[in-house]
């Protein structure tokens, strides 16, 4: 299996999927390539990124390309993951980042540390991880030139998810995006979750009003005694083990609310707020 | 009696005889039937077994974190009985052990915690470990493991010092090693080394392609060692990636299939516990059922159905049919132009390939062969499968 996928590895990197111009280590001067392209699909990942890969793939992975480079003592990996679309890529990024530190702009969003540096732009999410000669030396310079050097070979949008423009911003701690089962509910398949000093609220994209009304539907099922509440076209609340004081609603396809509130009528007032700032 | 009917029954058989058998031979991990516990919605019946010489009592279901949506998840579990729950320092950069030690909060000394950190060196090693404590705010890791490592030639004399250092220090309790890989050669290692309390490796019911039994002895080795076995990628994630369109979608899609692959990996006594990542409450309450009711024949045709699917196409690039075809062919070769084609979707990788072999081996055609001479050991439909690649490809 190993050799398999290196064999896998080699031949990709020999020819159709070359490995792109955005993976250049003259792109900062004093830098040399360092052995050869490394190239991952889906399948040979976890060779590479070990039970970690699990994250890629749940984010949509589709391939990696990676080079190392090399500059007196020091050693800087630069990894680019071309992920399923660029909501994905966001949400890998956002997903590893240090929420301790400011988002960058970046691309759709970065962050440049002392040795390593992170960002998305497009469908692809870009990692930079240096070991240094000494460990304490400050190279973000060298980690920003890189990156603002890649980002002009990498094409795709620079923008990031139009969502996480509707999340309030007082009290926020972090946003996120969730792969699969927001909040742990099966029928919240993808979205985005931001979290507050109390709380988290979110927000998911259905196909359509219609299969909105369904999923609705199916979430009302789960939340016994459930009350109506005025937001959006549809909501209702709730006070469960877990989720604690919860609001969830509908606006045309999209379905979003609070939960993790004391009670559940602030779940409702935060969710009515949510919902006027949502198209 | 169809040829069809009895290699599935054959598949069948196969999948439950190994396992019964190691373990009414060995018997070394003991099953203790605990009064259930009081699941959030429903009771739940925990089965416990002593994770080797740790001794600690484990649920033979525990959690993998990894890609968990939302805390409120872990915290579910905890309180349905799971009590083992695994992480690691690389994890989201570090964010999945942040939410769970957020979502265990209070009920982290009820629970078997482990990390791993896949730092190379001491100083490494030592910098993961203190920042693994800290977010998962806890003072103690259960088991702290070697993230990773595929060969006995990975673990060095260095790692090993810093884990036993850190179980003096009390900042972990036992040390570990995680695979993916190498297991043949690395559990019997860490079984004769004696300086690993727990393994945590991948194992899942299409392991037994081929009948190969070298997995299912390299798991007794290290268990009649006294190391305690930790099973992850019990789900052998092929179920999951079935697409609609397949014939046997609807077979290994139906509820419970999972749940009959994790059973599988249970049934194996000298398996302690198996961390089956889950995402959501309804994969938890799921997984739950995995304990309390055992494998059955009913699930060895799910996952039988699932080894039909992928041993005819399955090839593990063994080389066992190099130079058995009588007219040359590198056999492997054109199966892997294949993959890349049919497993891949890079068609265009497999055409070049294929295009490059020599004139003579690119005029072949199985058809015109009155019977294959090349018989593949784990039981890949070779003919079928390289007429295909020069249907595709000549």
């Amino acid at each position: 299996m190993k050799a398999a996928g290196l064999l896998l590895t080699f031949l990709l990197s020999a020819g159709t999927v070359g490995a792109q111009d955005y993976l250049n280590c003259h792109f900062v001067p004093g830098w040399e390539p360092s052995g050869t392209k490394r190239q991952y699909a889906a399948d040979n990942l976890f060779e590479y990124k070990d039970g970690g890969a699990e994250g890629y793939l749940s984010f949509g992975f589709v391939r990696m390309q990676g080079v190392t480079c090399a500059s007196g003592g020091s050693t800087l990996d630069i990894d680019v993951s071309e992920m399923h679309d660029a909501d994905s890529a966001y949400g890998m990024f956002a997903a590893n980042l240090d929420s301790s530190l400011p988002i960058d702009k970046i691309g759709m969003g970065g962050q440049i540390q002392k040795q390593s540096a992170s960002f998305a732009k497009g469908n692809y999410y870009v990692e930079l991880v240096e070991i240094a000669q000494n460990p304490e030396s400050d190279d973000s310079a060298t980690m920003r030139a890189f990156a603002a050097k890649m980002l002009e070979h990498l094409e795709g949008r620079e923008t990031p998810p139009a969502e996480l423009a509707w999340f309030a911003k007082d009290d926020l701690v972090s946003t996120r995006m969730v792969p699969e089962s927001v909040l742990g509910l099966r029928e919240l398949k993808r979205g985005y979750v931001a979290k507050y000093k109390q709380g988290q609220a979110f927000i998911v994209q259905e196909e359509s009003p219609e299969a909105a009304a369904a999923v609705m539907k199916s979430l009302r099922g789960r939340f016994a005694g459930a009350t109506a509440v005025e937001a959006g076209d549809e909501g209702f609340k709730a006070t469960v083990k877990y989720l604690d004081g919860i609001c969830i609603f509908r606006k045309g396809k999209t379905i979003a609310g609070y939960a993790n509130l004391a009670d559940s009528q602030d779940a409702a007032l935060l969710a009515a707020k949510l919902a006027a700032r949502i198209p | 009696m169809s040829s069809k009917t009895s290699r599935r029954e054959f598949l069948s058989a196969g999948l439950m005889i190994p396992v019964a058998g190691a373990g009414s031979k060995l018997g070394l991990s003991k099953l203790v039937d605990a009064t259930a516990a009081q699941a959030p919605d429903a009771p739940v019946k925990l089965d416990y077994r002593v994770l080797g010489r740790t001794g600690l009592k484990v649920t033979t279901v525990g959690m993998g974190c990894m890609i968990t949506s939302d805390g409120s998840v872990i915290e579910r579990a905890a309180d349905a009985g799971i009590n083992y729950f695994d992480t690691a320092r690389g994890y989201s950069n570090g964010n999945n052990e942040r939410m769970v030690g957020a979502a265990l909060g209070a009920k982290r000394k009820q629970v078997v915690l482990s990390t791993k950190t896949h730092a190379p060196d001491k100083a490494g090693m030592l910098q993961h470990l203190d920042k693994s404590l800290h977010e998962l705010n806890t003072d103690y890791i259960d088991i702290w493991y070697l993230h990773g490592r595929s060969s006995s030639a990975e673990i060095t004399d260095e790692m090993i010092e810093v884990q036993q250092t850190a179980k003096k220090a009390g900042k972990i309790r036992f040390a570990g090693v995680s695979t993916h890989s190498g297991q043949k050669e690395l559990l019997p290692w860490m079984a004769h080394k004696g300086a690993f309390d727990v393994v945590l490796t991948s194992y899942n019911f299409s392991m037994s392609i081929g009948g190969d039994p070298g997995m299912d002895q390299a798991i007794a080795t290290a268990a009649k060692a006294g190391l305690g076995v930790v099973a992850m990628k019990v789900m052998a994630g092929g179920i999951r990636s079935v697409k609609p369109s397949d014939p046997l979608y609807q077979k290994l899609t139906h509820p419970g299939a999972l749940l009959s692959a994790l059973k599988w990996v249970v049934n194996n006594p000298n398996v302690t516990t198996t961390i089956p990542s889950m995402t959501d409450n309804d994969q938890l309450e799921e997984n739950l059922k995995a304990m309390g009711h055992p494998l059955t024949p009913g699930d060895s045709k799910v996952l039988a159905a699932h080894l039909e699917m992928i041993r005819p196409v399955y090839c593990r690039m063994c080389g066992e049919c190099g130079g058995q075809c009588q007219k040359g062919l590198p056999v492997a070769d054109v199966l892997r132009f294949l993959t890349y084609a049919d497993g891949y979707g890079h068609f265009a990788l497999g055409r070049e390939r294929f295009l490059e072999l020599t004139a003579e081996h690119k005029a072949v055609r199985c058809g015109d062969c009155a019977e294959c001479t090349v018989q593949c050991p784990h039981g890949v439909h070779v003919a079928e499968r390289v007429a295909r690649a020069q249907e595709l490809f000549a």
